[in-house]
């Protein structure tokens, strides 16, 4: 047997071959990135614990009026958009044009969440918050956890607002299937996961 | 490979009941965070429900209900491990609190006894 026909014989077994966990390379693939960065979103949830138990004078900054109600109507949109999300999923698997709705919808939604982050930042910012400095007197490590952990929550979702708007193209233009916007739409889930926790434990647990 | 499109998977509908029920677990955590409860317990209940929300989400929006089981034995376990193996940092957390200077003490100068 030539080299060549050994290797054809390896091509081939891996394509008949049974995946082992059901699911597609790609997929398996994000589902890893995703437990791996969940362990990061754990570390630093519980840093901030941490710090927080360790500090006596902790401050709890914010008000009900802008902070915690703008975190509802964040909490709302993302949500919102992992509800878009799952229609475009749908639409593409069973081949509807409507999934580049959908997908608008969810990066409108998305891009809608950054905005609100960032006006809810430069509105701290403007107070005096950074870092390294809190204004009101208390623990510097408040604003250091909080841009922290917030600014990695908002990384992600600009990232995937990004890979959304990239995939929505070429999924238009017919060079990506349905599974890359399903294999997407798991990263946008994961990121609404982490703001399931952030929510709650960044902001409630700092309401006055 | 499981497909969101496939038969085994529910309808829109079914996903804006959960979307609903995710929006009324972000109303009962405002709820108890103004309800006047003590750090600890509404610490306990805001982990309860955002615990139950992460779950409507992996197993449901992220499908992961819908995959074959090793998927899901293969990764929830490892990251619970991992975040259980965490939980040791809390006795620190507690020392540290306790290893502080009374505060009369430590605003005295260092050369306090000129």
């Amino acid at each position: 047997m030539s080299h060549a026909e050994v290797s054809m014989e390896h091509v081939h077994g891996a394509v008949t071959e049974e995946r082992p966990f059901g699911v597609s390379s790609k997929k398996l693939v994000m589902w890893l990135f995703i437990i791996a960065d969940a362990a990061t979103f754990g570390a630093i949830l519980f840093a901030y614990g941490y710090v927080r138990v360790g500090s006596p004078d902790w401050t709890k900054p914010f008000e009900f009026f802008p902070t915690i109600l703008n975190g509802i109507v964040m909490t709302i949109v993302l949500l919102t958009s992992s509800l878009t999300m799952m229609g475009a999923v749908r639409a593409a698997s069973a081949g509807r044009p409507t999934a580049i709705r959908w997908l608008g919808a969810t990066i409108l939604l998305g891009t809608a969440f950054v905005v609100l982050h960032l006006r809810e930042w430069s509105l701290m910012i403007r107070e005096g918050w950074s870092p390294s400095r809190n204004p009101l007197g208390g623990s510097p490590l408040f604003g250091a956890t909080f841009f922290g952990i917030t600014g990695l929550s908002l990384l992600h979702i600009v990232a995937g607002v990004i890979a959304l708007a990239v995939v929505t193209l070429l999924y238009r233009r017919g060079r990506l299937d349905a599974s890359y916007i399903e294999t997407t739409g798991l990263y946008w889930h994961f990121v609404d996961l982490v703001w399931i926790f952030v929510f709650p434990l960044v902001y409630l647990l700092n309401a006055r | 490979m499981s497909s969101a499109g496939s038969s085994s998977s529910p309808g829109m509908r079914f996903y804006t009941v959960l979307w609903a029920g995710l929006l009324g677990i972000v109303i009962v955590e405002v709820l108890l965070t103004y309800g006047g409860l003590r750090p600890l317990p509404l610490l306990i209940a805001l982990l309860a429900l955002a615990l139950i929300g992460a779950g409507v989400v992996l197993m449901y929006f992220m499908h992961l209900r819908y995959e074959r089981r090793v998927l899901f034995w293969s990764l929830i376990p490892a990251l619970v491990f991992a975040l259980v193996m965490l939980d040791h940092i809390w006795p620190d957390a507690f020392r540290v609190t306790s290893m502080r200077l009374p505060v009369a003490a430590s605003s005295t100068p260092a050369g306090g006894a000129q």
